[in-house]
């Protein structure tokens, strides 16, 4: 310091303003020379996430690239938990449901409290349910044909009774997708009649394990723990948790490499997979997942709607070069509309395999005259493109023409909904929404969900009897039974091409411990995860 | 007298101009083959869910009715909530228009800085070795695709070398929010690992921005320099017998910075043009990459919102470029 | 002819604009000869997935795609598409925007103010934006990044043929022509046109380099032709993702652009140098 005082008395003279400046310059932009770290604050966990965190409203989205703040900030009546994924009590400490299985009344515990430290009572789950039902967003759809509005009653403050309107086997299955929020404070935030919605997008009214502390829809959303969660916690946790939106695929993997990100998401392709296994900061850890990936075939339209043309393009598909070389093996071969690995999947399907020649034949019988077919495929998702690519090529050998759109997933979405804008074939995954085999072969090919879930238009009367006997029964034997009659005759149907299930490989970093991978939530609970 | 012409008209222009632009924008967003709303309601939405959304959300109205109203809301400074957060538009552009002004005022003093220098020394020294290397950049500068050298500079600076950050703003959450401007703010609040980090991040960004902008600049310093030195007036001066360095850095440079001044108009072009690419490869959280993003998501109310922020600062860019080209060249209008 | 000769002696003379001439050369030469200069010319549609990303080497000289493409026999191809992009877009946009502009320029009326300022309109928002707004709306193939390339562009040669007419108006020989009667239509098309040819070729040459920029920036972006096309911008984008290991994928394609690009600049410098001295002396430029 002292330098500087006597360069200002020099200074004082013309000619000793500039070298002063400098050195008062240099000296206080010392602090300059420190590295640039990611600048977190100890034991605050970095996750780098693929698509931008839009809103922090639990009921208006509803799907895996953004359920983290749903998995942190907010709490359920039950819980999936680990793989094979199990339903766990949770805001509910126990359950009861009715002979007739349409009355479901759970009892809440006692200590549960929200963030602002008020306690969690029934009328909060009604306030809950009935908000996502106005909503008409997000996961409603899993409950506005089971729930109507007004039947849902707190008997007193700890207890909540469902009055469903028909029996619905997976409505335990789909509770967790009721986030409870604190209907004292939403209702003091409501404007409108929005339901609080423009202010819940930004701030937090729940009771989950982290309680949100900064939010910015360009960067992502940063949670601190909350120490008074019912569940308690052990001797390791985290302080603190922050998800953020890094869109390029590589930058979170040389961020995962560089150390400035403790996690990313699991579904990355294997190139990057064999990038990550290379690095000595990151450990993968691979769990056998629930997400099938497969061609949609638009069932509706000729001459998809000819089964021999649908064999045809079954048989065109090159899986084993798909598995091997371009995902390196890194997933299973799965020929069914539904995940090898649920209850309920038909075991041991050869299902249909790379052959042209069956696929010429197969093409022969087809009566319809031949057009050029419209394979889609999602933009920024090299996978889709490049099994779309595959296809054409190989249906160019058999003599069929394609040409292939590829357009953003907002866009297919849309046109998904629409029986004449919906492509030809689409490749998609399909996610664990809640673990049961309901959630695939049960949503996609089934009749009464033409339109919504069921976007290959296909509609068959024995299959859609299985499933209406599978969600009305309670029984799971029977329900096993369906699913797999079901599956097995789409299948045979060949109402899509079934390429694989895949593995979910979670890079972290190798400091990160105690992480739960369920394929509902795909391990982005952070309550069990600590720093080594 | 002139000046107050032009003034008047293209102020009476201004409206219709903006209107014309809504109405457009409102056609284009509104022709789309994406149905938002589907979208928006969610995968497992069925049809019923659907269509209620959309007459929540008014969109079931007739097309003009709902311009109608849009342009009545404007007017009262109401942008609309984004279709597909529910969040208030205005919000989403104020938070982003600062990143993208930050990003286009650094390459802007980066590119004239350097750029009017260079081209000043190239023409003076024309044909030197300086003034070869010089015209060679200026030309890739311009053939160069912007991110294509984005992509080239992140492979070098960031991956293998790892001198750079290779995307984003800054690595945490920024600066205490002051004005939105990075570098400002961490001054202003004297953290200065904070600006560090800023100007670290802005370098990348700044060097894809600035290099056409420099090329562009450099090469009009540098003709109209030239032009300058030819011209009889400085020949009148010479012969005078002034210094030769008098007459440039007083009248040459002048005439110079007078021609660069008129391009800012295409330099803000430029660079709010290059700022789409460059924010969408470097992740930059501005202005451009939201109207990308919202053109794709079909959010009606986002693209009319951006559309009409940079228009208006379009228009008004213009506007003072055209009424400085009044002050500084009368001849020309 | 003899004007055309002593064109061609200028050209050759500048050595600068002549290596535009041969870089633009090289790429119809490459457009047209694709199919016989590729070494693996079914690579455009055909896939060979156990080839993915291999090195540039002595059998595929600038290495292999994600697919297992040989990439310089893909970017031959790409060739094509680039030219016929370019060549459709600035035709087009020339076709609208300077009969335009003429009109414009030649009225002094309230039309020719809403003409510009309907060009204005265009001009508010930047050209890649509304590229893409038009590309999105359409949907992503290489007549519709025609057709946004078109439509966005063809307000520049509006504002340049204007400004230009304005200026040639106050000319003498304009204004006999007026005095002795001809047709509006005679005058813009026989007398004002001719004598602003030379700027709105050179603008053409010069504007070619920022529409193949701006279509690949469109292709980079997805708004281009889709998967397995071998656009050069959708080329780059698919890189991204295995860069640094990769380099070869994101260099080649980008390298192509950039010469062919630099080709037109460095040749429609050339021309605006001998074609009109004028123009080099005046500083304002919709460049």
């Amino acid at each position: 310091m002292r330098k500087i005082t006597s360069n200002r008395r020099e200074a004082s003279r013309k000619g000793g303003l500039i070298p002063t400046f400098l050195a008062a310059v240099i000296i206080s932009v010392s602090g300059l020379l420190a590295p640039i770290t990611a600048a977190h604050a100890k034991n605050t966990f970095v996750f780098a996430n693929a698509s931008p965190y839009d809103t922090m409203d639990p009921q208006v989205v509803f799907d895996v690239g953004r359920v983290a703040y749903r998995l942190n900030l907010y709490d359920g009546l039950m819980r999936w938990l680990d793989n094979p994924p199990k339903l766990h009590p949770w805001l509910a400490e126990s359950y009861d449901i009715s002979a007739d299985g349409k009355q479901y009344t759970f009892t809440l515990r006692a200590n549960a409290k929200f963030h602002d430290g008020s306690p969690v009572e029934a009328k909060d789950v009604v306030y809950s349910i009935e908000r996502i039902l106005a909503l008409k967003k997000g996961a409603s759809s899993l409950f506005v044909k089971v729930i109507n509005p007004g039947s849902t009653k707190a008997i007193d403050n700890r207890t909540v009774q469902f009055n469903l309107n028909k029996s619905s086997a997976i409505f335990l299955a789909t509770v967790p997708e009721v986030h409870v929020m604190n209907s004292d404070l939403m209702k003091k935030h409501e404007k409108d009649g929005d339901w609080a919605s423009a202010w819940v997008s930004k701030n937090d009214a729940g009771s989950g394990s982290f309680k949100l502390k900064r939010y910015d829809p360009a960067k992502g959303f940063l949670a601190e723990r909350f120490t008074d969660h019912f569940m308690g916690w052990g001797d390791k946790y985290l302080d603190a948790i922050e998800f953020r939106t890094v869109k390029e695929i590589n930058s979170r993997v040389l961020g995962l490499m560089k150390g400035d990100f403790h996690g990313a998401d699991g579904y990355m392709p294997q190139d990057q997979i064999k990038r990550l296994v290379k690095s000595d900061e990151v450990n993968v850890s691979e769990e056998e997942s629930m997400r099938i990936f497969y061609f949609i075939i638009h069932n509706g339209r000729s001459p998809m709607n000819d089964i021999n043309f649908r064999k045809a393009l079954s048989y065109s598909f090159d899986y084993t070069g798909f598995i091997k070389d371009i995902l390196s093996n890194s997933v299973a071969r799965n020929p069914v509309p539904l995940p090898n690995n649920i209850w309920g999947a038909p075991q041991g399907v050869k299902g249909y395999t790379y052959d042209l020649d069956k696929a010429k034949e197969y093409l022969a019988k087809v009566k319809e005259p031949l057009r050029e077919i419209t394979i889609g495929a999602l933009a920024g998702y090299g996978q889709t493109e490049q099994a779309a690519v595959l296809l054409q090529s190989a249906l160019t050998k058999i003599g069929v023409k394609s040409k292939i759109v590829a357009e953003t997933w907002p866009v297919a979405s849309g046109k998904m909904r629409d029986e004449q804008q919906m492509y030809d074939l689409l490749p998609l995954w399909k996610s664990t929404y809640y673990a049961d085999p309901n959630n695939w072969v049960g949503e996609m090919y089934y009749g009464p969900n033409i339109g919504s879930r069921n976007n290959s238009w296909y509609q068959d009367d024995q299959v859609d009897q299985w499933i209406t006997e599978a969600i009305g029964s309670t029984d799971q034997a029977v329900r096993a039974a369906n699913y797999t009659k079901a599956s097995t005759k789409v299948m045979e149907d060949a109402a899509g091409i079934f390429v694989y299930n895949t593995k979910w490989f979670g890079p972290y970093n190798k400091s990160v411990k105690g992480v739960r991978f369920c394929p509902i939530g795909n391990a982005q609970e952070m309550r069990w995860v600590y720093f080594e | 007298m002139r000046l107050l012409v032009l003034i008047l008209n293209r102020l009476l222009w201004f409206f219709p101009t903006i209107l014309g632009l809504m109405v457009i924008t409102f056609t284009i967003s509104h022709v789309i083959p994406a149905d938002p709303v589907a979208f928006v309601a969610g995968d497992n939405a069925t049809t019923e869910q659907i269509e209620a959304l959309r007459v929540q959300l008014g969109l079931d109205r007739p097309m003009h009715i709902q311009l109608f109203h849009y342009i009545f809301n404007l007017a009262r400074g109401d942008f609309g909530v984004s279709l597909y957060t529910l969040r208030p538009i205005s919000e989403d552009l104020a938070s982003r228009l600062p990143a993208t002004m930050e990003l286009t005022i650094v390459s802007v003093l980066v590119s004239t800085l350097i750029g009017i220098p260079l081209g000043v020394m190239s023409a003076i020294r024309r044909n030197s070795f300086l003034d070869h290397v010089v015209r060679v950049f200026t030309v890739s500068g311009l053939a160069i695709a912007s991110f294509w050298f984005a992509i080239l500079l992140q492979l070098l600076f960031a991956m293998e070398l790892d001198w750079t950050p290779l995307q984003g703003r800054t690595s945490g959450w920024g600066p205490e929010h002051v004005t939105g401007f990075f570098l400002v703010d961490s001054l202003l609040s004297w953290d200065l690992s904070e600006l560090r980090a800023a100007a670290f991040h802005l370098i990348l960004p700044v060097t894809t921005l600035a290099f056409p902008a420099m090329a562009t600049i450099v090469r009009f310093t540098r003709a109209g320099v030239l032009n300058a030195m030819n011209s009889n007036y400085v020949l009148y001066e010479e012969s005078m017998g002034f210094p030769k360095r008098v007459i440039i850095w007083k009248y040459v440079l002048r005439n110079a910075l007078i021609g660069t001044v008129t391009q800012i108009g295409l330099i803000f072009g430029i660079l709010i043009a290059g700022a789409v690419v460059v924010e969408a490869v470097f992740d930059w959280p501005g202005l451009g990459y939201y109207a990308v993003q919202s053109i794709i998501q079909s959010d009606y109310n986002a693209i009319m919102g951006f559309t009409f922020v940079t228009g208006v600062l379009f228009i008004i860019v213009n506007l003072l470029v055209d009424i400085a080209q009044v002050f500084i060249d009368p001849r020309e209008t | 002819m003899e004007t055309l000769r002593f064109l061609l002696k200028k050209l050759v003379e500048d050595r600068v604009a002549l290596l535009g001439a041969l870089l633009i050369l090289l790429l119809i030469f490459t457009a047209i000869a694709a199919p016989f200069l590729a070494t693996f010319p079914e690579d455009v549609a055909e896939f060979h997935p156990p080839n993915r990303l291999i090195a540039p080497d002595s059998i595929f000289w600038f290495g292999t795609d994600r697919m297992g493409s040989d990439i310089y026999s893909r970017i031959l191809f790409g060739a094509r598409i680039t030219i016929t992009i370019a060549i459709i877009a600035i035709g087009v946009s020339v076709i609208i925007g300077v009969p335009i502009g003429l009109v414009a320029g030649y009225y002094h009326t309230w039309f020719s103010d809403l003409l510009m300022r309907t060009s204005d309109i265009f001009l508010a928002v930047p050209q890649i934006v509304l590229a893409i707004a038009i590309a999105q709306t359409l949907g992503p193939s290489i007549e519709n990044i025609i057709l946004a390339l078109s439509a966005t562009y063809w307000p520049f040669w509006t504002r340049l043929v204007y400004a230009e007419t304005r200026s040639i108006q106050k000319e003498t020989f304009i204004e006999a022509n007026v005095a002795l009667g001809a047709s509006p239509i005679r005058v813009m098309f026989m007398h004002v046109l001719p004598n602003i040819s030379s700027s709105i070729i050179v603008r053409t040459t010069i504007g070619m380099g920022g529409t193949i920029l701006t279509a690949a920036t469109l292709g980079f972006l997805g708004l281009g032709a889709p998967a397995p096309s071998p656009e050069w911008g959708r080329m780059i984008a698919e890189s991204r993702e295995f860069l640094p290991e990769a380099w070869w994928y994101a260099t080649a394609p980008g390298l192509a652009i950039f010469l062919v690009v630099m080709g037109f600049n460095l040749f429609g410098d050339g021309l605006r140098d001998i074609l009109d001295p004028r123009i080099r002396r005046s500083v304002r430029h919709d460049e």
